[in-house]
């Protein structure tokens, strides 16, 4: 017993030390944001940002005149970010509902056809999603990235809000129909309370790949002005030398902050999510 | 109410119900799919009024087109070396955490890259493997082991963005292993200890069988996500040095919106690579579920 206890204890230890090396390139990131210019190039590399200093960040949110404002980029970032979880919780949640509660002609041909979706890459839909977002108008707009966001994470809200739906016990929605509640009523004063957390799992879920998506606003975007943080930051980059790390990283640094707070607060349901999300297979 | 009469309205119901999403389906998903391929047979361009049918003119042009040939290997290249590591690292660390202490707390250590964006990702690892100033070859030097310019390197340019991959995405297949391995009868692990089976019998008799269905999911995903390698590439060697690292969505970007924004012969590229994620998504699901009924 007491040799497994060991063997244990061992096990620990080495998952901690990898854990901590696995979290070194975040730490050297967050290290070199706070360096002054001349520090970050120093060898041996320094670990202590010592003496610190913000002028990375006033620069990237305040100075830069050479490339899009980082501050900017947030504030849009934000903007679309909450705009999609907005709209594919709502489109999901009213597209799961009957899928997974009433009987009515096609119920199974529009189930298959959402799944089905989940299989085809973005990528494919690329160019004639474009083709399409400029026909209405909406290059270089939030609706123009909110929207096209939205319709890359529906197929999987439906999937994931249909399962949850399906396994509610009926009784109560039978107790509010008898009550005289009509099937609006029933759906957001019955069946949308009891479904918080797997809500806030798809909200998660979608806030992510909205703030991390890349590729579709670099298509999607050509005014400095309207470009989400992914897009700036890669933009930012190619405006400074490559020995300029400073500004860099102070940039990647915020972009990584309000996931984070997310994470902190609800560690919980973003696993909750992701093991949900696995289901899928 | 007739019974005919209460359906129907239950029917009209559902379909208000349904109406705003399944617009945002069809006309975001649905539409775009099948206007991608009508596209694909013609000779589309930005500005251009109108685009004329060319039949399979794009298509005979790929088959000769030497930098998607190139860009198609790297990209299956890619798949290829990163899903045994995509596959392998994340179920050690799910295994070595299933039992062990701090178990949550290291999860969320592991799962904390996942929540980056590319870009931050790319900005991140560039910065490390830096070959004059960054600490990764700087720590090598340190222990004797010879460096080179990883990513300007074309025997290691690849290599590096798959070792930045699976920092990475580590973290999500982790959560996904550990939940499958929840899922898995512990007095099935009892029995077998009492016949005598521990350890290594019981991962390859227990383990792995019953995660089956768990390693299929991170598998396909895996795959579809990684013919679609764009992010990293673009951060960490913009496709080169040469076209090392040059991918296929790389190769379709740069046809349709930066070289004369030839919309018709991307969107051929588009399906070419739908064509080949759907081939080997079947195929993956012949292997790994051909063996499930015992």
């Amino acid at each position: 017993m007491r040799r497994l206890d060991r063997h244990g204890l061992a096990l620990t230890v080495a998952l901690g030390v990898l854990a901590i090396v696995w979290l070194l390139p975040i730490v050297w990131v967050v290290v070199t944001s706070f360096k002054v210019t001349a520090d970050i190039v120093k060898l041996p590399p320094e670990w202590v940002p010592w003496p610190a200093t913000l002028d990375h960040y006033h620069e990237v949110l305040l100075g830069s005149s050479r490339t899009a404002r980082i501050g900017r980029a947030f504030v849009n970032s934000i903007v679309v970010a909450v705009g999609t979880v907005v709209v594919v919780v709502v489109t999901s949640a009213m597209t799961a509902y009957p899928l997974a509660r009433m009987r009515f002609p096609g119920r199974t041909l529009v189930f298959t056809l959402v799944v089905g979706s989940l299989m085809i890459p973005n990528a494919v839909v690329l160019v004639p999603q474009y083709v399409l977002v400029q026909r209405l108008g909406w290059l270089s707009t939030y609706q123009g990235l909110i929207v096209p966001e939205a319709a890359m994470t529906f197929a999987f809200g439906v999937f994931l809000l249909r399962q949850f739906f399906l396994t509610m016990p009926g009784e109560l929605e039978d107790a509010a129909r008898i009550d005289g509640a009509n099937a609006w009523q029933v759906f957001t004063r019955v069946v949308l309370p009891l479904s918080q957390p797997v809500l806030a799992a798809l909200a998660i879920f979608a806030f992510r790949s909205a703030w991390n998506d890349f590729l579709w606003p670099l298509i999607a975007v050509n005014k400095p002005e309207m470009f989400p943080l992914p897009v700036a930051l890669a933009l930012l980059r190619s405006a400074y030398s490559s020995e300029s790390y400073g500004p860099i990283m102070a940039g990647a640094a915020l972009s990584a902050v309000p996931l984070l707070v997310v994470f902190v607060v609800a560690n919980r349901r973003i696993v909750e999510g992701v093991r949900l999300s696995g289901l899928k297979g | 109410m007739s019974p005919g009469r209460r359906r129907r309205r239950q029917a009209g119901t559902a379909y208000l119900f349904l109406a705003p999403g399944l617009l945002l389906f069809a006309v975001f998903r649905v539409y775009p799919l099948l206007e991608g391929l009508q596209l694909s047979f013609t000779n589309a361009r930005l500005g251009r009024a109108t685009a004329q049918f060319v039949g399979l003119a794009n298509y005979t042009r790929l088959a000769e087109d030497d930098r998607f040939h190139v860009s198609l290997v790297n990209t299956a290249f890619y798949t290829l070396a990163s899903t045994l590591p995509i596959l392998a690292v994340p179920l050690a660390l799910a295994l070595a955490l299933n039992r062990g202490r701090l178990r949550n707390l290291l999860r969320s250590v592991f799962f904390f890259p996942f929540t980056l964006s590319v870009v931050t990702v790319g900005l991140a690892w560039l910065w490390l493997l830096d070959p004059v100033v960054g600490p990764f070859n700087y720590y090598l030097r340190a222990l004797g082991v010879p460096t080179r310019s990883w990513l300007a390197d074309p025997a290691t340019a690849m290599w590096a963005i798959i070792l930045t991959t699976v920092w990475w995405v580590t973290g999500y297949y982790l959560v996904i292993y550990l939940a499958g391995l929840q899922d898995i009868p512990r007095d099935l692990y009892e029995a077998a200890a009492l016949d005598g089976a521990g350890g290594w019998r019981a991962f390859w008799s227990i383990t792995l069988p019953l995660l089956r269905p768990v390693l299929l999911f991170v598998v396909v995903t895996h795959v579809i996500g990684s013919f679609q390698l764009f992010g990293q590439v673009f951060v960490l060697t913009g496709g080169g040095p040469g076209d090392a690292t040059r991918t296929v969505v790389q190769h379709l970007f740069e046809a349709a919106f930066q070289n004369f924004f030839q919309f018709g012969a991307a969107s051929a590229m588009a399906w070419v690579l739908f064509a080949v994620i759907l081939v080997f998504s079947i195929a993956q699901f012949r292997l790994l579920r051909g063996h499930t009924e015992y």
